[in-house]
This record gives structure tokens, sequence and C-alpha cells, in this order.
């Protein structure tokens, strides 16, 4: 009976598939022509994004897996290479005066808009004045920046209101994304993307939430870099489809989780990692306004030593990822080797520094039980409970997750975070207005850290400078980070990726045909 | 029947309403993270203060509801809060393609289910009961997991058809027609089972009929019999079961479209949802109750038209 069920199938299968491809022609299958030939260029690049694109409007561009939308048709001022080293790019040099307070750019010559607008000085100051007054994710990127002289056609003084050591780094991504300026005052702008990028987007071929096509721009001044005459990129959300369309040959690269990591390397597809968020608890109390216990520092180590990180990922994430103690990823500036192993899991040393503190028993903590990671509850009241403290839950939306986190109502919980540059980091959780210091704990020591930090000079004394925010921070145990989870890019046999540090998504111009 | 029209006209016009007043205060719950949501998890508090203004989410919720009320009905649904699109033109992308989708499913399960439902009704024994079995069995399959063994079988291990995408009727036929068979098999399984049984039903009450019994009688042949006359008196209550497949199509596309990536009302919905992008929520809302109005309309008439008596009640 199995035997004949299956060869029903597959008579049923060959019959129908003759009538329509006989009848029917393509249409269906795969869409990299022009790569059968292996590592030869040219041919098509498909991409399957698990977001679909929000905006082409170059104050509303995003990081993440969205750069796969706008960095075909925006080309950025520098270059985050694959080492995260920024490289010359639109802007040839780069430098800061005595102070830090001014960046100078020297811009590159001869480079057009495809609407025929020339790059120059006044292109760069439009866009950087379009980013910081757009009220986009990433205006921050812009908001140090209080005016800007254009010295001449290819050169640009930026002036701060205050040194920024995250700005170079925040130009090699959505901060240096450059638009014909004509476009930024267009309309359209949220649809028709116009740049100096490798790709012009082909809107007769691009159905938003379906497909975007961007074909090769010929007048691009570095051809080389992009080997591709055509990139597609397809938003498929859900993690099994996307390895469905990796698997059939629909699609030449994508993200997927953890758990899909067998099967793809079963298909014969190629799978490289790259650790981008981490995964921890926030002890967002930290000078116990609601929840004493928390003010004192040991329990806040007893909570990291508490907490069997190793477990964890090993059973939540196949043992994808690297355990740590640090919020940092290990190519930021501020990356400390020494602290991924700072608080192992101990729990004897932890009930000790818990009785130390006169909690032995314990004590109640509220925590959000996100919509978003509900096989993570029981297993923080285990860890949790350990210690005696008990944990009283507040369900939380999927919608709602970041907005509530960030309300400051929770002395604690848990979420996944992304690790960029050591001074983007500090902007987001270490500073008395950082968003994820919800409690808007004001150190004097930390900030005096950050501070130096700020005006340190770049290069070995402002990476030490940063090191010491680090030290700092998981000395005083602000966090209980569990892991650096990695970031999982699956590619065709004939497609190579190399991931980006500080982005799930690699950007467009890591991408190749395999060799 | 102008009468019998007005009232279901009315009828669906309060529906519209009700739903959309509903839908607005239980969306208007959770709008307020749309802010935070837009601006990322970077964004200060007064930032989040100051694009919640811009969005209006400081007004009461009847002031909003209003706005939005008095613009909708003169066709202009707003702007997509993530993605500045205006929601009309969203809606112009993506109902074509779920619409696609459910036609062509109610038109598979239709014609297979009233195959089926009056074959098993007519010859009775073995073949009834067969049908009854499979029936179980279709419904009981849920259509994500049909779905999923669908591409694994004819998509991944034999590549007859794509394992996801949707392909517009206008760039070509055939790659639309290929797009989607896997997600219209996928829907229409259950579908199939339970109209079937529905019709099968129908049609068994009907042949029961004394007139049907008459109407042998008097010598007309049993195919004249079944084509013209119990059909037509069991197709009121079948047509009553498709109106509520294809609604219920319109809910299972939600899962099928992500199965198989399909940039329909499903996607649409999830990301608006999970964003809180309050004008594309109530876009949808609207155009899905809209459609489920035209739908029962469209099968009240029809019960009309088959039978008088419809009209009158």
């Amino acid at each position: 009976m199995q035997l004949g069920k299956r060869a029903a199938a597959v008579l049923a299968a060959v019959t129908v598939s003759g009538l329509l491809l006989t009848g029917c022609g393509g249409g269906g299958g795969g869409t990299s022509e022009g790569q059968t030939g292996g590592a030869a260029t040219g041919g098509t690049l498909t991409l399957a994004s698990p977001f679909d694109n929000n905006s082409f409007d170059r104050a509303a561009l995003e990081i993440g897996n969205r750069v796969h939308y706008w960095m075909p048709v925006y080309d950025t001022l520098l270059v985050l290479d694959e080492n995260a080293e920024l490289q010359p790019n639109l802007a040839t040099e780069w430098s800061y005066n005595a102070d830090n307070t001014v960046l100078n750019l020297k811009l590159r010559e001869g480079v057009k808009f495809t609407d025929g607008a020339p790059f120059d000085g006044e292109a760069v100051k439009a866009n950087l004045e379009h980013l910081k007054n757009g009220k986009g994710q990433n205006a921050y990127m812009a908001a140090s920046i209080g005016s800007i002289d254009v010295v001449s056609p290819t050169e640009v003084n930026l002036n701060l209101s205050q040194p920024d050591p995250g700005l170079v780094f925040y130009l090699g991504v959505v901060g240096g994304a450059v638009a014909s300026p004509t476009a930024l005052a267009s309309p359209d702008i949220a649809t028709t993307p116009v740049g100096s990028g490798p790709y012009t987007l082909d809107k007769s071929a691009t159905t938003a939430g379906s497909q975007y096509t961007y074909t090769r721009n010929p007048d691009y001044w570095n051809q080389e870099d992009f080997p591709y005459d055509k990139i597609v990129v397809k938003p498929i959300a859900d993690n099994t489809a996307r390895l469905n369309a990796l698997k059939s040959g629909q699609v030449d690269a994508g993200i997927i989780e953890a758990k899909s990591i067998k099967e793809a390397e079963g298909s014969r597809l190629k799978v490289s990692t790259e650790p981008v968020d981490w995964h921890g608890l926030f002890i967002a109390d930290r000078e116990g306004k609601t929840v004493p216990a928390l003010g004192d520092v040991r329990v806040r180590q007893a909570i990291n030593m508490a907490i069997d990180a190793e477990s964890i990922l090993k059973n939540l994430q196949l043992g994808q990822g690297e355990v740590t103690d640090q919020i940092f990823n290990t190519k930021s500036q501020a990356y400390v080797e020494e602290l991924d192993n700072k608080y192992s899991f101990d729990l004897d040393a932890a009930k000790k520094l818990m009785s130390e503190a006169g909690y032995a028993d314990g004590f109640e903590v509220l925590m959000p039980d996100l919509a978003t990671y509900p096989q993570l509850t029981p297993i923080i009241e285990q860890q949790l409970g350990a210690l005696n403290i008990r944990v009283n839950w507040q369900k939380v939306s999927a919608d709602a997750s970041i907005s509530e986190v960030l309300s400051g109502k929770f002395p604690m919980f848990f979420f996944s975070l992304g690790s960029q540059s050591a001074w983007q980091d500090f902007q987001k959780v270490a500073l008395p207005t950082s968003p994820w210091n919800t409690a808007k704990v004001n150190n004097p020591e930390l900030n005096a850290l950050v501070q130096a930090a700020r005006v340190a000079k770049p290069g070995e004394e402002q990476d030490k400078a940063m090191q010491a925010v680090n030290t700092w921070m998981v000395d005083n145990a602000w966090f209980a980070p569990w892991y650096r989870v990695d970031n999982i890019i699956a590619t065709s046999a004939k497609t190579e990726a190399t991931a980006q540090p500080w982005n799930v998504a690699p950007w467009i111009r890591n991408y190749r045909p395999a060799s | 029947m102008i009468n019998f029209l007005a009232r279901r006209l009315f009828a669906g016009v309060v529906l519209i309403l009700v739903i959309t007043t509903l839908a607005y205060a239980l969306i208007y719950s959770s709008a307020g993270n749309a802010a935070r949501n837009i601006l990322g998890e970077n964004a200060t508090a007064d930032d989040v203060a100051a694009k919640a203004r811009e969005l209006g989410l400081d007004r009461p919720l009847h002031e909003q509801y209003f706005d939005w009320f008095s613009n909708a009905i003169r066709g202009d649904l707003g702007v997509s809060w993530f993605t500045s699109e205006p929601v009309s033109a969203l809606l112009a992308n993506r109902l074509p393609v779920t619409l696609s989708m459910v036609i062509l499913a109610v038109l598979v399960t239709a014609v297979i289910s009233a195959i089926l439902g009056v074959t098993a009704a007519v010859r009775g024994g073995w073949l009834d009961r067969l049908l009854q079995v499979v029936s179980v069995i279709g419904f009981s399959l849920p259509n994500f997991w049909v779905a999923l063994v669908l591409v694994v079988i004819f998509a991944v291990a034999v590549p007859i058809f794509p394992a996801t995408g949707y392909v517009p009727m206008s760039e070509s036929l055939s790659g639309w027609f290929l797009a989607l068979i896997l997600p219209v098999i996928a829907l229409v399984l259950g579908g199939i089972a339970s109209a079937a049984q529905q019709i099968r039903g129908a049609v068994i009450d009907v042949l029961d009929m004394d007139y049907v019994r008459t109407l042998r009688a008097r010598g007309l042949s049993s195919t004249s019999v079944l084509l013209r006359h119990v059909l037509r008196n069991a197709a009121p209550p079948a047509l009553t079961v498709l109106s509520l497949q294809f609604i219920a199509l319109l809910g299972g596309a939600v899962v099928i479209e992500r199965v198989f990536a399909i940039p329909g009302m499903g996607t649409l919905t999830i990301n608006s949802s999970f964003q809180g992008d309050v004008p594309a929520l109530m876009g949808v809302v609207v155009a899905l109750v809209i459609l489920v109005v035209i739908v029962n309309l469209v099968i009240d008439l029809a019960n009309g038209w088959i039978n008088p008596k419809a009209r009158l009640q």
C-alpha cells in the first residue's frame, strides 16, 4: 500500500510537471540566471530577508536586516569592512582636529547620482541634515553634528557639539548613506530611491512586500566590489519558508535559525556564523529604588553567577554562540577577553554572596513575560529560584515588548540586544539618558569613565578608555549577560557570503559567486 | 427583490460600521507602542513622546476615530506609519494576491466537494463510507502541516512548483498558476472535506422528499431528477457552506501566506499587528469586512434567485 501511494505520487508529480512545463513555460523556480558558470561574475544574487523594507527615505534607513534594501542604491561615505575596520569609500580621507570636535572629510571626485546630480560637499551636508532632522530610528547618528561647513566640493568639516567617538563608524552605515539632494526633497523618496550606489532600483520588477529588484548602475565608480549584475531581495518572514526557498534554489542566501543548521547542511547549503546580539538580564534597578536588593552589587553579582548560561546556550541555541559576562562584541573597542569568564556559573558562590548581602531568603522582583521569548520564562524562574528570588511575571505582547521593557517599570528583564561599535553601545546603555538604562541610573564614576572615553584620542588611548567603561560595568554587574548568540547565514553552493561584524545581515558587497 | 436587496445592503453597512468601530477601539489599546516601534530601541523617551503626538496618539479615542472615519468614508484610509505608503495602495497590492488565492480555492472546493458530495449521496454504499472517512482525515489535517509537506515534496525534493513567492497574473499567467497550486491545495483540503459532507447531507435530504418520488413515478430519468430538481433544492445550504468557506479561507490564508511567503493580506495583517500600525490594520479590517459583506450579499442573492422563499425570510 505504501509503495503504491508513493508510486502514484511520483507518477502524479511527473505528469503534472510535464504538463505544466510544456504547456506553461517557466515562471516558478530558480532566479539565478547567469550563475550557472559558478565563479563567473555577473548574474543575479537573490537574497531572502526576514523583514520587508520599511522605506527608502534616507532619514528612515535602518541597520540590521534592512541594509539589503538600501545598500544597493545608497553608497556610504566610509565602509566598515569584514573586520569592522573603517575603509575609505565616498570619503577618501577623514581626520579629527586636536580636540575631536571637527571631523574633516575629503570627498571622492567625479561621482554622480543616478539622476545626474553631482556628489559633493553640498550633497553630504544635505544628507546629514536630512538624517538629523528626519526623526528616523538612526537620527542619533547625526545628533552630535552641530553644523557642517562645505569647504569645497570635495571637502567638508563636520563641527560637533561634543566629541562623538561613534561618528566615523556611523558614516560606514546609515549615518553615511548618501542620496541625491534632489530626491531628498521629493515626496516619492520613500518608494523611489535615487543614490550613487552600485545598483538602481528597477521599479518595473519590484513589488513592495514581494520582491525588490536592483540592476547595475553602469556609472558606479567601484564595479569590481560588486560582482553581480542584478540583486533581488525577497522578504520571507518565516524561517522554514526561507530555508525551503534556499533548498529549492529560489534564493541564494538568507538568515536561518540555529535549529535549521543541520537541515541546511544536509541540503548542501553552506552555513557561516557571526555573533551579533547578546542575550541576558538587564539588572535595571541598580540603585535599588524599587527592589532594594538589586542596589547591592553582591546581589547583582550573585545573579550573574546563578545563571547557567552554558546550559541555556546549549539547549536553546543548540550551542550556537559564546558564553560571556560582557555586553560588547569581540570586535568592539570595549571588548576585554578576560571579562567573558568574570562570573562563571557557581551556585554555591552565588548563594554565599546573597547571604553576605543579607538576602539569603531572596526577594521578589517584577519581570516581563515576553511573548517574543516564551521559552525563557520557566528557565529564568528556575535559575533565579535557586537564589530564592521569586519572579512576579507580567505578560507583555510582541508589539509592546520594546516599549514595555523600556518603560522603566521592570527592575529586571531579559532581552536580546545587538552590539555594534563601543560608543554606539554606550549610547544605548551607559549614559543617564540612555534608553536601555531604563531606571536612569546616574553614576558619577561611570559618567567620568564615559566622558574620558569620549574625549580620548582615537586609537589605543580611546580603546583603553572604552575598555575601562566595560570593566566597570562588569565589575558592578550592571547586567547579567549570558551569551553572544550566533547570527547564522546560509548560502547556496554557488554563493559565498562573509559575515559582517556588528550587523545581522552581511553587506551587499560581502556576497560573491563561489570560486 | 429590490426590498430584499435593500435590506441586505443596509445590514451590510451596519455590520461595517460596528466592526470598524470595535476594531478601532481594540487596536487603539496597543497603539501606544507604535511610536516606540517606529523609532526603534535607541530612541529617547522624549523622541517617543514627540512621535506619539505627531501620530495623534495623545488625543482621546473618539477624536482619533472620528478623524479616521471621516477620512475613510471619503476613501482616504491614511498612510502606513511604518512604510509611509498610502494604505489604499497597500491594499491594492495585497488584496488581489489573497483574493486570487482564495477565489481559486473556493472554486476548487465548490467543484470537488460538489462532485464528491453528490456522488456519495446518490451512490451510497462503500463510496459514501469512504468519502466520510476521507473527509474526517482531510478535516483533521492542519493546513500549515499540509503546506509544509507539499513544499518538501513538490518544491524541494521534486522541484515542480516554487517553494515560496507569488507571481502577479499580469507578469506571467503560468507563473501565477504555478505559484498558487501548492497554497491552494493546502487551503482547500479541509474545506473540501467539510463542504462535501454538507452537500452530501443536503442532497440526501432532498432525495428523500415526496416530490422526488413523485417525479420518479412520473417516469423522469434519475439524471434529470438529480440535475433539474434535486441539485436546485439542495443548493442553498451548499451555497451557505461555500460562503462560510470563503470567509474561513481568508483566515486560513494568514497561515498559508506565511508558509509560502506570499505577500497578501495575511502577511500585511501579521506585520501590521506586530508593529501596531493602526492605519494599515484598520485598512485590512475595512477591506475584509467589506469583502465578507459582499460575499454574503452575493450568496443571499443567489439563494433568493434559486429559492424565492428565501427572499421573503
